[in-house]
């Protein structure tokens, strides 16, 4: 008994010793910063001159911002429309590229490729595509009769770029994802739901959805989080124009703290969208029940 | 278990957000140790006994180029200061922390907007007192220039480019249309009606660029008007604000002389002017190498912007400076490089023929380089009478963020012209107050 413990001790210290270089970053570089952001946002830090206690001045001042809640108003209609776009398609792509078919591995490769584009890359060569009087889309719309929009500069279709340009870019990753997810569906359940007359339709519904619903978890809350982190393609595409329909909270949040050094303020800002980010987060994890185990 | 462990993802997630913000400015930190000379133990100084000093800018590439060989140019000129150029892509934001915890550079290459945001805060060093010793003149340098770059009643800094938007054409385009260089707006609004050219509804040239609202301020003054009030307010919901977005109106949607999003993603070598696409538009002169270098088929002239309805004419100058940061440890050696660069007139005209950018000192734009060239003599009868932008803090938001909005959704018709700058208004004053230094 006494010896038993003894390993177990011993266990536990080579444990924590191997842990400890990760877990040093990780407080020096994530937790640290986080409780000085707690507390800068109570401050009027502007990095160079002042850091005095304000209290809550700032988050009085967020309840009358109205630019950062249509920035949080948009990032909200994005999400809505993203985060089931990017389970839908990548769950589908993931389901025709996991059959054992001449090439699929080639096709995979392909899919996944736009995930390795740089952002900034991404959106210039989107730019292009959605020219509205030279780019690839509106000349297929027009070889049927349409007139396209102007994509990008106009506040109806603004956003829709967006979100195509970031599916585009991530349904790759989700889809390995989902791959992982799918071969790890163990083959009895179809077969044993095949013997008792089950049509495909019924296998991907009583069997496939639910087996994958802590990989449609994960892709979910780090689609949620992406989303309202939106940044760089917003800001390349539209420089969150036309008519501030998509500006998001990370750019106003920038925009305070490095160009206007308001630092303080921007931390406020940065916090209410972490809230933000964890009540959604939650808010998923009660709807997709992700803490019942599958089987 | 695996439920905490769930949460514990999230919390780990959410928390990435806020180290974002903050982690920036520990971690830009790095490095600055090293690239600059520790003041007062001597180690600062060379062997041959020549003050260090480092100077920091933003410009890569070519840019790098041209300032390098100025400072060499200054390096050799004399052995008892030594400068060295050091590229940080991310300047102002080292340069926030340089500022308070040491390792600050000699001398800073400076965007002179910035001036009314930083000089507040007692990271800048005037340099009034090096100015009388030295006895150089304030009208040598172009005054507007000189105001960007003060506060209060000091002075932070010296010119090193001016600039100004004039109106580039495209002398084919309007010889085929039969029409002359516009000078004031009605014949601007009727030569850009003549060279538009539409295929049903597609655009193929368009007459004249109204794709960049930043412009407002420019026609706001052309018209008569100012962006700001003196007490920091703004000052465009009247009759001048009006007149210039009913030129705007008439001009996109009666004369239909440009299409929203027209310009929108053509770069460098596809940019709308160079292949005939635009016939007129406002630019200024850093387009003229890229206009030299692609056009060959292009064959362009410029002429000032055309005057408002009563005569007015406004342009809007913008440039950069160099100036000398309070945390600097040299800063009588820093002055001697900035005077030597942007108050001589040699050193002034080889910084314009190395890099093509009009100095702030005008004795050196007496010479034939600019005064024979049809492309800069324009761009120097609009300097003449350019304005700076105001020196409000806050004013790059206010444009950005409640002016330019709404001069989008009047551009595509969904808003009316009196709710765009009463909107405008009450949108940019509580930016403007928001974001202003106390």
């Amino acid at each position: 008994m006494a010896s038993m413990r003894k390993l177990e001790r011993h266990q536990a210290r080579t444990a924590y010793l191997f842990i400890a270089p990760t877990m040093l970053l990780f407080i020096v570089f994530t937790v640290i910063p986080v409780f000085m952001a707690l507390y800068l946002s109570f401050t009027n830090y502007d990095v160079i001159s002042k850091k005095d206690w304000v209290g809550f001045d700032n988050y009085r001042r967020l309840i009358d911002d109205t630019l950062l809640w249509t920035t949080f108003k948009n990032v909200l209609i994005y999400s809505v429309i993203f985060v089931p776009l990017n389970i839908l398609i990548s769950l589908s792509l993931a389901m025709l590229m996991n059959r054992a078919w001449r090439g699929v591995k080639l096709f995979r490769t392909l899919n996944y490729l736009p995930t390795l584009t740089s952002a900034v890359a991404a959106a210039t060569v989107w730019i292009w595509l959605l020219h509205p009087e030279y780019g690839l889309v509106n000349g297929l719309l027009s070889t049927i009769g349409i007139t396209g929009p102007a994509w990008v500069a106009q506040t109806e279709t603004a956003m829709m770029s967006i979100i195509m340009l970031t599916l585009w870019q991530s349904v790759g990753s989700n889809m390995i994802i989902y791959l992982a997810g799918l071969q790890g569906v163990p083959e009895y359940l179809y077969e044993s739901a095949k013997l008792d007359g089950a049509s495909k339709w019924d296998c991907l519904r009583y069997i496939t959805w639910p087996q994958l619903r802590p990989t449609t978890f994960l892709v979910s809350t780090m689609s949620i989080i992406g989303a309202l982190q939106l940044f760089d393609q917003a800001f390349v595409l539209t420089q969150g124009g036309p008519a501030n329909v998509t500006k998001t909270p990370v750019y106003l949040i920038y925009q305070q703290g490095f160009n206007q050094l308001q630092m303080g303020y921007a931390s406020a800002q940065a916090f209410v969208l972490a809230m933000a980010i964890l009540i959604f987060s939650l808010i998923n994890m009660k709807i997709s029940k992700a803490e019942e185990s599958v089987v | 278990m695996k439920k905490w462990f769930k949460i514990g993802t999230i919390a780990l997630a959410t928390t990435a957000v806020l180290a974002g913000c903050s982690g920036n400015n520990t971690g830009s930190n790095n490095g600055n140790g090293a690239e600059n000379p520790s003041g007062d133990n001597g180690s600062g100084t060379g062997s041959k006994g020549a003050v260090e000093l480092t100077f920091w800018g933003d410009w890569g590439g070519e840019g790098q180029i041209q300032f390098e060989t100025m400072v060499d140019a200054f390096n050799k000129s004399q052995d008892k200061i030594k400068v060295k150029y050091v590229l940080q892509q991310d300047m102002i934001t080292k340069f926030l922390t340089a500022a308070t915890s040491g390792g600050s550079p000699d001398i800073l290459f400076w965007d002179r907007w910035r001036t009314s945001l930083y000089a507040p805060k007692n990271v800048l060093h005037p340099i009034d007192e090096f100015m009388e010793k030295d006895g150089l003149a304030r009208g040598e340098f172009y005054e507007e220039s000189l105001k960007e770059l003060s506060y209060g009643d000091k002075l932070y800094g010296l010119p090193l480019t001016v600039d100004a938007r004039a109106l580039f054409y495209n002398k084919k385009l309007l010889a085929e249309a039969g029409v002359e260089p516009p000078t004031t707006w009605a014949e601007l609004e009727a030569a850009a009606a003549k060279l538009t050219k539409w295929n049903g509804n597609k655009l193929e040239v368009s007459g004249f660029s109204l794709g960049d609202n930043g412009l407002f301020n420019m026609y706001l003054q052309q018209a008569g008007g100012q962006m700001l009030t003196d007490d920091g307010k703004t000052n465009f919901n009247n009759e001048q604000g009006k007149q210039v977005l009913e030129l705007w109106d008439r001009m996109l949607n009666k004369d239909k002389v440009y299409k929203v999003g027209f310009e929108q993603g053509l770069g460098e070598g596809t940019d709308a002017f160079v292949t005939g696409k635009l016939a007129m538009q406002y630019t200024g002169p850093w387009m003229l190498s890229t206009y030299k270098k692609y056009g060959k088929d292009l064959d362009f002239g410029i002429v000032p912007p055309p005057a408002g309805p009563n005569g007015d004419k406004a342009s809007v100058m913008g440039g950069f400076g160099l100036v000398i940061p309070e945390g600097s440890k040299h800063q009588a050696e820093a002055w001697e490089f900035v005077k030597w660069w942007t108050a001589n007139k040699d050193n002034a005209l080889l910084w314009a023929k190395t890099s093509f950018n009009i100095p702030g000192y005008k004795p050196a734009l007496e010479d034939p380089f600019f005064q024979d060239d049809p492309f800069w003599k324009p761009i120097l009868d609009t300097l003449e009478f350019a304005k700076i932008r105001p020196q409000h803090p806050g004013y790059s938001v206010m444009e950005g963020d409640a002016l330019t909005p709404n001069l989008q959704l009047l551009q595509q018709g969904k808003q009316s012209i009196e709710d765009t700058l009463s909107k405008a208004q009450s949108q940019g004053d509580k930016l403007l107050g928001d974001n202003e230094v106390k």
